[in-house]
């Protein structure tokens, strides 16, 4: 099994290998380390280096695996082992565990974000109904380092087996508490999250700490647990796989895939693609973005989708751009893919400008978007592509 | 989730909860509402409580949201507008898993036959007129057509039903008490002691290839105390004395009995989930009907067999093989035995009871393989020669007599050591038969034994062949047994479905308690009868335990015959307690003015090291 892991697979700059071609390295061996922010990164496979580049290092696993690792080393503390195991936050954003969690919350709060927001993503979920107690302890280990008085587990109701398995787990304790969250997207957003939890309304680019809260996903909750008990690096990452393939329409779960494998390797393992077919998205739907039969899984992977294929429209686009869907990049390979040009672009009423990216100001509260229309029309749209979560 | 207009209908009397979060003004639809079927997971996991003035799905349905809700919520009457003037009032009175009514005795009009169809035969004079009316009808075995004709429609008449009630057969049993057992150079009976041919353990050695030692042990009452290896079963000793297996006469022992134990050569015991090796008097359940009576002699036989045969097939096979060497020397003495040795004779009547209600008890028996397998059908009560194993007959259904049950003609191969697994000496004293096969309100048809193969496939097969079966029979009602618990839930839940299915009202039964919690359920598993007895509702490896006794079977009867009398059996309560078991047997005694006697469960006994350290770490 060949993996190629990625230097950057977090927020940050890339970190820096601390191995060599021709190497031979154990599965859980550290391979590379940030220089600044970012994240230890360690091999997923007992094997031989095969590659160093910038951008990655390649392995080439042995034919026999088996499930030991090499332990992360001794530490004083409990955010020292986040650290060393290299967590991320593997709900997608990928920032450096151990950096958010290196506050005191002086008796705020915690929230286990287990919204599982994008459609066809169930690993979450899976997670929660086989293994409650893996992410509980890990709550309550964030709680302990962050000084938190109180958690929450955020859950949409309609994922009633997950939400009853853990729920029963933490059925005696008063510090734990579970909050539902509306079935839309994105109730997921950390800052949705807060609106319905908390009740506080966080302008954009703030992030959650304004209002004394972590917000961390189940999986990484998990990864924090495995670290400290286990003494285990993240070197795996639980994803689903959905869409145009035999035996997943409706997603299919894996647990702990190695960091590093193909995707087309983890199609194999699903079944036959389903000819024809648009495209391969890494991640949600939403806020995937392209990949091919030779991307990898990283440490925020949560999904491989096979599209539809696009259906043709040669005419002049209008697009229309949000933080939370597609933004101009995405939406512009979208209609480049169906034929189309772009003619015109806009944002969402929403969008705010803050540093040199654009958030939204209410996500999930969507505004009427006719004046954003009329414009586009006006700039020669004969047809918009919006990336909008509501319509 | 949201339910559907089909499925608000079903469950019109069950709580109304909202599945998500709705806003004032909505209208209240099935979409709104939680399955009523996970509300009790809900209200377990802490996530809901429902108030006493919780509404009905039947009485929200159409009316409005006053205030928006979020999910979860149990609609309340503040909370909506509009009710509808349902009979809310109508408030169960019996906090129980069934109704306190008895079956009407009713006598049923036989279906199909009207009295013009009777077939009268006037003779007004003659001389020396024999009709021979045979039972079955076949063709082609009248001479004269004319009086073929006759004779079919004489023996459709009787076959329906005939209004008499009639012994269909008997089954005597003749005890020798037996108050001594010892070794001698042959193997005789005399007077009230048995001598066991003392190098007979050689020959039960050499029988077996994969027996590599055997030690035949006496134990009298006061070695109870003494360490055994895990017991595999515990058998009577009889053999026919006229007569084939559930008729005509048998002889049997009274105060010793078999019992079959033994390990691999590496000291590992033969069992699977469970073994109940350790001092006797800890880990055996006397007086149940699998289980040694205190006070019996146990003549006990130590089987070593192959290392690592103890998990296959022929290795817990040759164990019982080696073992019935042994008995059947016994029993050839004891079909021998001078009469006037006899202390006490029994007669059990199997009777047809014209117009009552027919019944079969259907018995699921281990047939996974390994040590889960039964002999059927031995030559001699409990023996295994002449028998077939279940699992090379494919597990399908048997029927067999209640008689056939009560003679032994299951030498039970099961891994014996859990507390839910029935022995040899079970059936030949199975309660349940028993019981129904004397109710007098019941025409016990026959038994039903269905073995449980271990893959689902085949768990599925020899189901469907059940209900064939049951369905042949034309019963109006049914009871369904296992034993162990888990994997045969499976099957078990299909049995009942497959009966079910068929619109005749079925009754199952089964250790459940906490450990054995129902892995899968279908909505014809509505009567259940839990054989637990254990104080913490678990699998505590005390021989016997929980298994069917006679109180289980009771409890089984009133409960079917209330559902054949078309009462609702209230649902259980969604956590394990002891309490609905007591509850029904109270209703039982107050209607029927008899007292049942509740079998005492492990706490009776000193507590063995097994316990303490693993079982009941709270004591």
């Amino acid at each position: 099994m060949n993996v190629k892991i990625y230097l950057r697979q977090h927020v940050g700059v890339a970190s820096t290998p601390t191995v060599e071609e021709n190497e031979e390295v154990l599965r859980g061996q550290l391979i590379a380390k940030p220089k600044g922010l970012g994240s230890n990164i360690h091999s997923s496979v007992h094997g031989v280096v095969k590659k160093v580049s910038k951008d990655f290092i390649e392995i080439d696993g042995f034919d026999k695996q088996n499930e030991e690792f090499v332990k992360i080393k001794e530490t004083d503390n409990y955010l020292e082992a986040i650290k060393e195991a290299g967590v991320v936050g593997a709900g997608g954003a990928g920032f450096p565990t151990h950096v958010k969690l290196d506050t005191s919350l002086k008796g705020g709060y915690v929230i286990a974000n287990a919204a599982e927001c994008e459609p066809t993503l169930e690993h979450n979920m899976k997670l929660l109904e086989e293994d409650p107690e893996v992410v509980i302890r890990g709550l309550k280990y964030v709680m302990k380092i962050t000084n938190a008085s109180k958690a929450f587990i955020v859950i949409k109701p309609k994922n009633k087996k997950a939400m009853i398995s853990i729920a029963r787990k933490i059925k005696e304790n008063r510090k734990i508490e579970i909050k539902f969250l509306p079935d839309l997207y994105p109730s997921g957003d950390e800052r949705v999250i807060l609106r319905e939890v908390l009740g506080v309304e966080l302008e954009p680019g703030k992030l959650p700490l304004e209002a004394n809260a972590v917000v961390c996903n189940v999986e990484t909750l998990k990864n924090i647990t495995l670290a400290i008990e286990d003494r285990k690096p993240v070197i795996e990452k639980d994803i689903t796989i959905g869409g145009k393939i035999e035996g997943a329409k409706n997603g299919k779960v894996f647990l702990n895939v190695p960091i590093g494998v193909s995707t087309e390797s983890m199609i194999n393992k699903t079944g036959e693609v389903i000819k024809p077919y648009g495209e391969i998205i890494m991640g949600g739907a939403f806020t995937g973005s392209r990949g091919n039969l030779n991307s990898t899984i990283t440490k925020t992977t949560g999904g491989i989708a096979i599209t539809e294929s696009f259906p043709t429209a040669k005419t002049s686009f209008g697009i229309l751009a949000c933080e939370c869907g597609a933004q101009e990049e995405r939406l512009e390979e979208i209609a480049a893919e169906m034929g189309g040009e772009v003619v015109a672009s806009t944002k969402c009423a929403r969008m705010v400008k803050v540093g040199n990216q654009y958030k939204c100001e209410k996500p999930g509260v969507c505004p009427g978007q006719a004046k954003k229309i009329l414009e586009l029309k006006k700039n020669g749209a004969k047809a918009v592509l919006v990336g909008t979560c509501q319509d | 989730m949201a339910i559907t207009a089909e499925e608000a209908r079903e469950h019109k009397d069950e709580f109304a909860i909202t599945c998500c979060r709705f806003e004032a003004g909505e209208e209240i639809k099935p979409s709104n509402l939680e399955d009523p079927n996970i509300v009790p997971d809900l209200e377990d996991s802490g996530l809901l409580e429902i108030p006493e003035n919780c509404l009905k799905i039947g009485e929200v349905l159409g009316a409005k949201l006053k205030v928006t809700v979020d999910a979860l919520t149990p609609l309340t009457p503040d909370l909506v507008e509009g009710l509808k003037e349902t009979v809310a009032e109508k408030k169960e009175e019996v906090e129980e898993s069934f109704k306190e009514k008895e079956v009407e005795e009713r006598v049923v009009p036989i279906k199909g036959i009207r009295d013009s169809e009777y077939v009268r035969i006037h003779i007004g004079e003659g001389k020396d007129i024999n009709l021979d009316i045979p039972v079955c009808i076949s063709q082609g075995f009248g001479a004269d057509t004319k009086s073929e004709n006759i004779v079919k429609d004489s023996a459709l008449e009787l076959k329906e039903d005939s209004d008499e009630d009639k012994i269909i057969r008997t089954l005597t049993r003749k005890h020798f008490e037996i108050d001594e057992v010892k070794f001698g150079d042959e193997t005789k009976i005399q007077g009230t002691t048995l001598y066991i041919r003392e190098n007979i353990v050689e020959e039960a050695i050499d029988s077996q290839d994969l027996v590599t030692n055997i030690e035949l042990d006496i134990i009298t009452p006061d070695r109870y105390g003494e360490y055994s290896n895990t017991i595999m079963d515990v058998q009577p000793i009889a053999v026919k004395e006229e007569g084939g297996l559930g008729e005509g006469i048998t002889r049997v022992i009274d105060g010793a009995v078999v019992v079959v134990t033994g390990t691999d050569e590496k000291g590992v015991q033969i069992g699977e989930f469970g073994s109940s090796e350790g001092e006797i008097d800890r880990n055996v359940l006397f007086n149940r009907p699998g289980s040694p009576d205190d006070g019996d002699i146990l003549i006990k036989t130590n089987v070593t067999i192959k290392e690592g045969k103890n998990m296959e097939r022929p290795g817990p096979m040759a164990a019982h093989r080696a073992t019935d060497v042994i008995t059947q020397e016994i029993r050839e003495v004891l079909k021998k035995a001078d009469e006037e040795l006899i202390v006490n004779e029994e007669e059990f009547v199997q009777k047809h009871r014209a117009k009552r209600k027919k019944v079969v008890i259907v018995k699921e028996i281990m047939g996974q393989g390994a040590m889960h397998d039964n002999f059927i059908m031995p030559d001699e009560p409990v023996g295994t020669l002449g028998a077939k194993a279940n699992v090379d007959l494919g597990n399908v259904p048997i029927v067999v007599t209640p008689l056939q049950i009560l003679d032994g003609c299951i030498h039970a191969l099961t891994c014996i050591g859990p507390a839910s697994k029935e022995t040899s000496r079970h059936y030949f004293r199975e309660p349940l038969v028993l019981e129904t096969m004397n109710d007098e309100d019941i025409d016990l048809l026959a038994v039903v034994l269905v073995g449980s193969p271990q893959a689902n496939n085949e768990k599925f097969y020899v189901s469907r062949l059940l209900g064939t079966t049951v369905e042949a029979m034309n019963v109006d009602g049914a009871i369904v047994t296992t034993e162990g618990f888990g994997n045969n839930h499976i099957d078990f839940a299909s049995h009942i479905e497959e009966i079910g299915k068929r619109d005749i009202p079925v009754v199952g039964m089964t250790f459940s308690g906490v450990q054995g919690e129902l892995v899968v359920g279908n909505k014809y598993m509505d009567a259940m009868i839990d054989l637990n007895k254990s104080r913490q509702g678990i699998e505590n490896e005390i021989l016997s335990n929980n298994c069917l006794t006679k109180e289980d079977a009771k409890r089984a009867l009133a409960m079917l015959k209330a559902k054949m009398a078309g009462e609702t059996i209230k649902k259980a309560e969604r956590k394990w307690s002891s309490d609905i078991k007591m509850n029904n047997i109270a209703l039982i005694e107050k209607a029927t003015g008899e007292k049942i006697e509740l079998e005492p469960n492990e706490t009776l006994l000193k507590m063995s090291e097994k316990r303490k350290k693993i079982y009941e770490k709270d004591k």
